[in-house]
């Protein structure tokens, strides 16, 4: 879209701005601005956001180097009309547009509005809006209010604003947000805008930037401006930055092809984001609940209540004080180990101080399973519940739970932002949810992630100590975990094509089905999983078992609930998918075997997962897990290990049954 | 930071445009029916999965709207403005998706893909009659949708192919009403709602052969009311044939 470009004259500087509904602004300054002047034509959003943090740098550059040290060059010229033509052309110059903004038009169209000329005004623009002030005012409140926390683009903002805001015609929604603007409760800027840089903290860049900056003089002292630009919503660099001719703007301009699923973000598109410039945090005073009755309270086993003492005391400390990275906690709790009890005492401390909490998930049937449990616990609660094509999607409760994807809607929201199974697909790897997840955590607020399996450079962090961690080594049966044993096998490749299952395997098989349990049968690829179901259906008599029994399930198939269900209610007995169900399925009864486990597609932390769906209930948590492979490799080694140490460390703290 | 020394030796892996999978090697053994070699060339970035899932149309039943399938449209038809058109796909679930991943969502890559999805069409056209266009020009979009869009995808696809082919391009038509959806109407309002839709910008570009490209055919009432547009703007010289250029059937 296209704005007007803007220059305000207060008593002594100037200020640029750009506005999206000009009526409102040419309205709001009359009295307070000394002079005003603006560009005559529209700019492209994109181009005016540029200016205005040029101009702004220029200006306060000048006004600190005349009261502080008193350079000899004026910086500032006295002429704001000046300074706004230079930046303008300066901008579009380094844009380097193929379609470049005419300048000399852009000069010739200033339009002087000094107080003298008030009644050249458009009268009657200034009346309708006038008329509708106060009108406008209150839905410019609604607004801010709504918007809060939030970071949206146009299209959402205005959706979200006709769905709280009783409908009524006469105020325009841009108007609204432009008026919420300029009393600084809302920022509005370009979705895809020069990234701001951060001046290096430490290490070699710090100490070359400030001897750069101790040895030159003039305009080389001032800091590094990034001409980089980045989507201002999910932080995707350069890389993931695509120009294209835009009618909308009539330049090349920028969007994000990082974050397109969620709307088209764009350089001359509008992005509301709901924190004010500057937050003052208010002191939250409450006295600290004692943790262990805490923990008490929700019925948790001694191990996660220890680990609960241990989040919640880390949550306490670190409250209120803004910390960049030391804000996270690890609590790393093995399958099974009941992780959602323990999040219960987290989300209250936080919530009984009137704060918000987001439980995030990548997965969406987790979202959906997760959501009666926490509406059961937290009745007194607001609750909003986000995914894709969920409904309440503009509400803004104390307690959210959404897919990891919603969370680029947000900035600066919540105190405590819990992230569910924090290695499993799409979050991990996916470096535009990781920032999504770091942007809508508060300043003063912290952030505990969740992982039966943490990924390598956390666990090593959370073993240096650099990342404060609870483990939670023990079920919550209290059980060890059942250890990998092993089957030398050849490789499912092999098997479909000799078409025969060898004994060592169908006798592990047999095991499993004399003893009633169900099995899962994990291969690495999809297009595997249907020859070697009807490889076991034809030995289904050996296994004593029906053949309608052995079903398969894969991504690619469209009955995979239906499947997953009538396994749950035992009508299929053996179960063969693919890692598509390494979590979230939880049966009662049940071994597993994992073929192929040397595949490179099975890293430990997957192996970890498909062993954790073993053992899972109390009445019989000793089921059993076989890694088929012809090789032992590292990542099978690493899941043995990192099973053995978790039993190990359960049986250092005395978390472990004592067998009778 | 962690360095991976082992990814600057790595070969470069592509990523599909449409599905972002990595390309695999069954990909090379599918055919591309294309001739020209830059849009071949693209076709060649996708994997083998979404290559093998095109329906192109190789033989037309309809020798008219260069269906596929035998088609009552053309029969019913008494008069016609355009001279013939070609598409190159069949309008099914896949090519549906493709069109609402560029089209709706934006992604903007896929702009090349379906531009040498196009050229395929055009070839068959060539095929079809003889050769000897001149222009080359697009349906247009309201200027309210093309705000709200970005982009006119006819006229970047006909962007696309005119330059791969050296034909001139140049914008002929005007859409003077914002209309519904087209894809939400029935057919006999489709047929009258177009009517007075269009308008020929006024240039002296006007060639005997123009062929007119847009994204998709569905009954033919905007081709066919394009063409009307084009041929009264051009009365005073000979008459004007209009060739339509599409790139799905449905």
């Amino acid at each position: 879209m296209k704005v007007v470009l803007y220059v305000v004259k207060f008593e002594k500087d100037y200020e640029a701005f750009f506005s999206v509904a000009w009526e409102v602004d040419e309205v709001y300054w009359k009295n307070t601005a000394c002079r005003m002047f603006r560009l005559s034509e529209q700019v492209p959003l994109g181009i005016a956001v540029s200016v205005c943090q040029y101009l702004k740098e220029q200006w306060t550059k000048g006004r600190s180097d005349i009261g502080g040290e008193k350079r000899t060059e004026p910086h500032s010229t006295s002429d704001g009309v000046e300074d706004l033509r230079k930046a303008v052309h300066l901008v579009c110059g380094k844009l380097g547009a193929p379609i470049p903004l005419r300048v000399e038009h852009v000069a010739l169209g200033i339009n002087e509005h000094s107080r003298g000329m008030e009644k050249m005004w458009s009268r009657e623009g200034v009346r309708h809006i006038r008329g509708n002030s106060r009108h406008l005012e209150e839905v410019a409140r609604l607004a801010s209010v709504h918007l809060a926390g939030r970071s949206l683009l146009r299209e959402e903002a205005v959706q979200l604003l006709s769905d709280v805001i009783p409908a009524d015609d006469s105020a325009s929604p841009l108007a609204a947000l432009q008026l919420a603007a300029l009393s600084g409760a809302l920022q509005l800027t370009a979705a895809v805008a020069p990234k701001p840089v951060a001046p290096p903290q430490r290490g070699f860049r710090y100490w070359a930037e400030r001897l750069r900056l101790a040895r030159l003089r003039g305009p080389a002292t001032s800091p590094r401006r990034s001409q980089e630009l980045a989507c201002r919503r999910c932080g995707s660099g350069q890389d993931k930055l695509r120009r294209t001719p835009c009618a909308a703007c009539g330049q090349a301009c920028a969007y994000c092809e990082a974050c397109l699923t969620m709307g088209r973000s764009r350089e001359c598109e509008l992005l509301i984001i709901g924190v004010p410039l500057n937050t003052t945090s208010q002191p939250t005073q409450s006295a600290t609940p004692t943790p262990e009755e805490l923990t008490k309270r929700w019925g948790l086993s001694p191990a996660q209540s220890d680990a609960a003492v241990t989040a919640l005391s880390f949550l306490n400390e670190s409250r209120g004080n803004i910390r960049q990275e030391s804000s996270s906690f690890l609590l790393w709790a093995v399958t099974g180990a009941g992780k959602t009890e323990m999040i219960f005492p987290l989300l209250e401390a936080v919530l009984s101080r009137g704060g918000r909490a987001l439980v995030a998930t990548p997965r969406r049937d987790v979202v959906l399973e997760l959501a009666p449990r926490l509406a059961k616990a937290f009745p007194h609660y607001e609750r909003t519940v986000l995914y894709g094509g969920s409904l309440d999607r503009w509400e803004n409760g104390a307690l959210t739970l959404a897919t990891t994807h919603q969370l680029i809607r947000f900035q600066e929201a919540f105190d405590l932002v819990l992230i569910d199974e924090l290695d499993a697909f799409p979050y991990h790897n996916d470096p535009v949810l990781h920032y999504a997840a770091d942007k809508c955590r508060k300043k003063t607020g912290s952030t505990v992630l969740l992982s039966a399996t943490p990924p390598q450079h956390m666990q090593r962090a959370a073993s240096r100590r650099r990342l404060p961690c609870a483990r939670v080594p023990v079920r919550y049966h209290r059980h060890p975990l059942p250890v990998p044993q092993r089957l030398v096998i050849p490789t499912v490749s092999e098997l479909l094509r000799k078409s025969t299952i060898p004994a060592k395997l169908l006798k592990a098989l047999q095991h499993s089905v004399q003893r009633g349990a169900q099995i899962f049968l994990f291969v690495p690829y999809v297009r595997q999983v249907e020859p070697f179901v009807k490889l076991l259906q034809r030995c289904a008599k050996s296994l004593s078992i029906q053949p309608e029994t052995i079903a398969g399930t894969s991504s690619k198939d469209s009955n995979r609930t239906d499947k997953v269900s009538s396994f749950r209610d035992h009508s299929i007995s053996l179960l063969v998918t693919t890692t598509i169900l390494e979590r979230g399925v939880t049966i009662p009864k049940s071994d597993v075997f994992i073929l192929d486990a040397h595949n490179a597609l099975f890293d430990s932390a997957s192996l970890v997962q498909m062993a954790g769906r073993a053992g899972r209930s109390a009445n019989d948590p000793f089921g059993f897990v076989f890694f088929g492979a012809p090789v032992w490799t590292k990542s099978q080694r690493g899941s043995v290990r990192q099973i053995r140490s978790m039993n190990s460390l359960a049986s250092k703290h005395g978390y472990l049954k004592k067998k009778d | 930071m962690r360095v991976n020394i082992n990814s600057w030796f790595a070969s470069v892996k592509s990523a599909c445009p449409i599905c972002g999978r990595g390309s695999s090697q069954g990909s090379q053994s599918i055919p591309i029916p294309i001739k020209h070699p830059a849009p071949r060339q693209v076709m060649a970035t996708l994997c083998g999965s979404c290559r093998q899932a095109i329906p192109w149309i190789a033989y037309p039943t309809c020798r008219i709207c260069g269906r596929a399938e035998r088609c009552e449209d053309c029969i019913r038809r008494q008069v016609r403005h355009f001279s013939i058109s070609r598409c190159a796909v069949g309008y099914d679930k896949p090519m549906k998706d493709w069109l609402a991943l560029y089209k709706y969502r934006g992604n903007e890559q896929l702009e090349l893909v379906l531009a040498a999805m196009l050229a395929f069409a055009y070839e068959r056209l060539c095929e079809a009659i003889q050769p000897d266009f001149h222009a080359i020009t697009s349906v247009p979009l309201a200027p309210e949708r093309l705000l709200d869009r970005g982009f006119n995808q006819a006229e970047r696809l006909a962007i696309r192919l005119a330059n791969w082919y050296g034909l001139s391009y140049s914008p002929m038509l005007e859409r003077l009403r914002h209309t519904e959806k087209q894809s939400l109407k029935t057919r006999r309002s489709r047929v009258v709602d177009m009517r007075g839709n269009f308008a020929a910008v006024s240039t002296a570009l006007f060639s005997p052969t123009i062929i007119l490209v847009d994204d998709i055919y569905t009954t033919g009432s905007t081709l066919d009311e394009c063409a009307r547009v084009l041929q009264q703007a051009n009365q005073i010289e000979a008459k004007t044939t209009v060739y339509g250029l599409l790139w799905a059937r449905s």
